[in-house]
């Protein structure tokens, strides 16, 4: 499939590229408005997917020079020196973002979180409160869909919440 | 006394009391003035003696004196020393009054000399903001959205909705390696390709959070590391390079420890020699497993295993069923027999996974045992190897000695000769080394002194270090803590009421102070000048006695001899009379004129109390006393 890359020109090439890179670190994958004319949808889906699943061996395997010409097969050559040069700019990215695949070891993994940190002046039955209240919210990924879970705690609850997660983190520094 | 009621005014006015512009001095204090003046006061110094008594003087004359007859408890409740009755609120004199707001102006707290020393007034910082925060928005009028400005938009939506999503960056520098350092390709990459970061993200939103993610995951991975070195690393003596690589080195091992022991309850003999490539592979195989199958190709013990029990089965399965399917008779089958079919497939396949599984666990036992022969029979062959050469070895040796056997005597002392001239050899040789051992073994002493006293140096160093890094951090949190305390004093100095001129206030003191001195001095000057005077007037009149004494004797003796002389001494007598008497009426003058001062004195004082108008206050109040008494008796007598 990666021959499909041979319809694009090689100065075009290495923008691509990169944006592929992109898309596999989590960012904007590229836009097929882009390239709209030189590939049809089908082809382009199909490139797009045996490009990334390309740069995660090259790099996931530490593959040489040679080996990835060969992952390569019969590509022009202009255009396999512009993917070489992209998996050598790009390591070390490609890399860390396996590894951060490889973290999901868990069925339900953490996103994202933030917090708020709110004041309660007043309640509707006692006209000075002056509770701080921490508003948490997490950004989970559960078998891969997306959900949020908000929490709200008082001084106690996030004491017990920090404890818990400092004696996880104790766990962790056992482990190194 | 201007300035006393100035300060005594704008003290009263801190505390609460409204005190109209024009009143300059105490001297124009109303009743209903002062006891609003007393009671606030008396409120701010001990709120819970001030909170039962009313500042509004009540227009019942009984009222009136039972709020006085408190008011002054109270103030002999707070310490108050002076003469205090109901009479010094309802029929002011200015002196008393005075002197009462004075101890009460002195009693009141100074909440601010001792606030400011305090950082920690944090939350009633926060509160204040808060307050003044709100009250700004409410002050505001509500516009509807399409009619708002930036300003009040930032006030009145209803806030940002967009939640926190990082995305990774990319950004054009790296931690590890500095920038000149890196290839070509990727600063080809930096130059060409890399966006801005702005427009990095899928959304704009998420901007700000990313750069933030960024920038602490990297903090606190610095941190973290510095920390890490500065615990363990620096005791650990190793360059900050060996010591990652060394902690990484003990990180795989126990990472490939807890795989091997998750992997195979009993681990194998065999496998130790393949065990240090398995990471690697098991991280390989990890990278690419999710898309491709073909990743798996070159798996490790472990992979291999998960694929024979996870993977395998359902391919056979998965021929199976398409066996069976090819066996059905595809279209006109009843619900009931596809079900009943699909049972028994069920069960027969559950029977083949069990048959399977069971063929497994015998074969698995197979190997097991075979590789523990193979390790047997491998042992016994290297031990029978080492017999042989053993062996080999004895029966050179023999071979030689029966060779050296037919000449004997010619041998044997060829024998002995050589062994004298080895045993010579081996002397002369310990005696060589003996000379090499003696300065070697110095060199070895002194080199090893030197290198425990390296160690020590390097230890103390260390500690140094430590010390050091102490420091510096309790005096960036001292730094931290005094530029906080110097903010927050420099807010409450803006947010303190300027009226106060304080320069203006302690120029007058130190007049005062000037003026007290000058007074001082003169009337120092005046009593030394008194003291002068009557030492005058003592040494005049002992010199008057003694002049009359001798005058009188002398005149006496003569006056027995001649009368004109003794008409002279009567005279002499006269005048001295006559003298003292006129001493004693001026004495006698002085006494009375300092009396008439004290009395216009008295009368000017008697004056200031008002004595007329508080009489005639008094009156009057007696008078609606009786008047009220007269109009509850009456009450009394038509209920």
């Amino acid at each position: 499939m990666l021959k499909l890359l041979d319809k694009i020109s090689p100065t075009e090439c290495p923008k691509l590229l990169h944006r592929v890179v992109d898309g596999l670190c989590g960012r904007n994958q590229p836009k097929r408005l882009e390239y709209g004319e030189t590939w049809s949808l089908l082809e382009w889906g199909e490139l797009i997917s045996s490009l990334t699943y390309f740069f995660r061996v090259a790099v996931g395997r530490k593959c040489s020079d040679q080996e990835i010409k060969e992952l390569l097969g019969d590509l022009e050559s202009a255009h396999s020196g512009a993917v070489l040069q992209c998996v050598h700019a790009r390591q070390e990215e490609i890399r860390q973002a396996l590894v951060d695949r490889t973290y999901r070891i868990c069925s339900t993994q953490l996103d994202d979180f933030n917090w708020q940190l709110k004041l309660a002046l007043s309640s509707d039955k006692l006209s000075s409160l002056n509770t701080p209240l921490l508003n948490l919210s997490l950004d989970l990924t559960e078998d891969g869909i997306q959900k949020a879970v908000n929490i709200e705690m008082n001084k106690e609850e996030l004491n017990t919440l920090i404890t818990t997660l400092e004696a996880a983190n104790k766990v962790v520094l056992q482990m190194k | 006394m201007e300035e006393v009621d100035r300060i005594l005014i704008h003290s009263l006015r801190q505390a609460g009391t409204d005190i109209q512009e024009d009143v300059q001095s105490v001297k124009q204090f109303t009743s209903e003035l002062i006891v609003q003046a007393v009671v606030r006061c008396v409120r701010v110094i001990d709120p819970a003696l001030g909170s039962g008594l009313s500042p509004m003087l009540p227009p019942g004359m009984s009222a009136r004196f039972r709020v006085g007859m408190s008011l002054a408890q109270a103030c002999q409740d707070l310490g108050y020393k002076g003469e205090i009755g109901y009479q010094t609120f309802l029929y002011s004199n200015e002196p008393e009054i005075r002197s009462l707001l004075m101890f009460l102006v002195e009693k009141l707290p100074r909440e601010s000399a001792e606030v400011s020393d305090q950082p920690a007034g944090k939350s009633a910082l926060l509160q204040k903001a808060i307050a003044a925060q709100i009250k700004a928005q409410l002050a505001l009028p509500w516009l509807p959205p399409s009619c708002r400005l930036p300003l009040q938009r930032k006030t009145q939506s209803p806030g940002p909705c967009h939640s926190f999503h990082a995305q990774p960056l990319s950004l054009p520098y790296s931690l590890k390696v500095p920038a000149k350092k890196q290839s070509k390709e990727v600063k080809d990459y930096w130059r060409e390709y890399l966006l801005p970061v702005t427009s990095q993200p899928s959304q704009a939103a998420s901007v700000p959070a990313s750069l933030l993610e960024n920038h602490v995951s990297e903090l606190s991975a610095a941190q973290e590391w510095e920390n890490e070195w500065n615990n363990q690393g620096l005791l650990s003596r190793l360059t900050p390079e060996d010591y990652r690589s060394r902690k990484r080195m003990r990180m795989q091992k126990r990472i490939e420890e807890q795989l091997r022991a998750a992997a195979q309850p009993r681990p194998d003999s065999h496998n130790a020699t393949r065990s240090t490539s398995d990471l690697s592979e098991l991280l390989n195989s990890f990278a690419g497993a999710t898309t491709g199958g073909d990743v798996l190709t070159k798996g490790t013990r472990f992979t291999h295993s998960e694929k024979f029990t996870f993977t395998q089965e359902p391919e056979k399965a998965a021929q199976q069923m398409a066996a069976a399917a090819s066996a059905l008779p595809s279209s006109h089958q009843s619900e009931e027999d596809l079900k009943v079919q699909q049972e028994a497939e069920i069960s027969a396949l559950q029977q083949q996974l069990q048959q399977l599984s069971v063929q497994m666990e015998e074969v698995g036992g197979d190997i097991r045992q075979l590789t523990v022969s193979i390790h047997q029979v491998s042992d016994e062959l290297k031990q029978r190897e080492v017999l042989n050469l053993e062996q080999e070895n004895t029966v050179m040796v023999k071979k030689q000695t029966i060779n050296l056997l037919p000449d004997a005597e010619n041998n044997l002392i060829k024998l002995q000769s050589l062994v004298e001239a080895s045993s010579k050899r081996v002397v002369h040789l310990a005696t060589q080394w003996e000379k090499h051992r003696a300065p070697l073994i110095d060199e070895h002493r002194r080199l090893k002194e030197l290198c425990s006293n390296r160690e020590m140096e390097s230890s103390r160093k260390l500690s140094e270090i430590k010390e050091l890094h102490d420091r510096i951090r309790q005096c960036a949190e001292e730094a931290k803590k005094k530029e906080s305390l110097y903010k927050q004093l420099i807010t409450e100095y803006e947010t303190l009421p300027k009226d106060v001129c304080r320069s203006a206030y302690t120029m007058r003191i130190l007049e005062i102070v000037g003026n007290i001195k000058k007074q001082k001095e003169e009337i120092t000057k005046i009593l030394s000048d008194t003291k002068e005077l009557q030492k005058e007037i003592n040494s005049l009149t002992g010199k008057l006695d003694r002049t009359f004494a001798v005058t009188d004797e002398l005149v006496f003796k003569d006056a027995k001899k001649d009368e004109s002389v003794r008409k002279s001494y009567k005279y002499l007598a006269a005048l001295h009379e006559n003298c003292s008497q006129l001493i004693q009426t001026i004495e006698d003058t002085g006494s009375i004129m300092r009396e008439i001062r004290d009395l216009e004195e008295q009368i000017e004082t008697e004056n200031g109390k008002k004595t007329v108008s508080n009489l005639e206050k008094i009156l009057e109040d007696y008078k609606a006393i009786r008047q009220e008494n007269s109009a509850l008796a009456a009450k009394i007598r038509e209920g």
